[in-house]
């Protein structure tokens, strides 16, 4: 079979499939593993460029995301760090609604009582930062906690169970 | 092999590891040059993207180890062979798709009736 050169833009087009699938296992493969592939891949798509074409090697290899899917069922690591950090940014989020939701519903209280002058302040768990605020009975200032040490507690056991749910619920 | 000649993908994939382990015991080889010996006997349905991985399951499992090969082409190849376990696995498997092959094939070399039967009530 005659051997085709490979021009820049064949490179490109076959790193940047190697890059597709390894983004995919990104944060969920050990590094050492995910190199492997990479290697693995891009050697293989090279000489198949040889051989048939840049754009035919990659088209042979088949749908990127089930090939990476292929390999994510093979090596998933321990923790799947995407998923973690995708529920503790979830977390987070809802803990901030939630604190704002409780801190408008204290405000509104206070408008409903008529009082007037000085400062209120509350807080739902004694300790526990995220569900406190403080209100200035004017209605002209007002402060809830965007972060606390409550804050990453919370955010780190959604983190922790993001990350490995996966994993337990496959063992069971 | 279906009526116009393409594979039932669903058999292929069953089969893959199969046809791998026995090129690997014939010889050492690497993911694409596998992928063209498998298209040249006539395995043409068979995507290189079913076979990395099912070299990688195959490794995973203990059938064959690898190594890691300069190559021309800049980045090394990782050649596969079979392991003494693939090759006790190898004679498993072939002995359990033979008897498997036998099951089936008085099966497929009856007649079909033109028209299927109607259904007890």
């Amino acid at each position: 079979m005659n051997q085709v050169a490979l021009s820049t833009k064949d490179r490109l087009r076959i790193e940047l499939a190697v890059r597709t699938v390894d983004w995919e296992l990104d944060g969920r493969v050990p590094m050492a593993r995910r190199r492997q592939i990479r290697q693995e891949l891009r050697s293989n798509l090279l000489e198949a460029a040889t051989q048939v074409g840049a754009e035919k090697a990659v088209r042979q290899l088949g749908d990127l995301k089930a090939l990476a899917g292929s390999y994510l069922e093979l090596y998933r690591g321990r923790l799947d760090f995407r998923a973690g950090a995708f529920w503790a940014f979830i977390s987070y989020v809802a803990i901030q609604v939630l604190g704002f939701a409780l801190f408008f519903a204290f405000h509104a209280g206070i408008a409903a009582g008529g009082s007037h002058g000085g400062s209120y302040s509350f807080e739902l768990w004694p300790g526990f930062g995220p569900f406190a605020g403080e209100v200035s009975a004017s209605g002209n200032s007002f402060q809830v906690l965007l972060g606390s040490p409550a804050h990453l507690l919370l955010v780190m056991v959604a983190f922790s169970i993001g990350s490995s749910y996966r994993r337990v619920l496959a063992r069971h | 092999m279906a009526e116009n000649g393409a594979h039932d993908s669903q058999l292929l994939k069953g089969v893959l590891s199969l046809a791998l382990m026995r090129l690997l015991a014939e010889r050492e080889s690497y993911g694409y040059e596998l992928v063209t010996q498998l298209h040249e006997l006539g395995l043409t349905e068979i995507q290189d993207g079913s076979v990395y991985p099912a070299l990688g399951r195959l490794e995973r499992d203990g059938q064959v180890t690898s190594r890691l090969v300069a190559s021309s082409s800049g980045a090394a190849r990782k050649y596969y062979r079979l392991s003494p376990a693939g090759y006790g696995a190898l004679t498993h498997i072939e002995l359990a798709w033979q008897s498997l092959v036998r099951a089936i094939e008085p099966i497929l070399s009856r007649p079909v009736p033109a028209k299927p039967k109607e259904a007890l009530p």
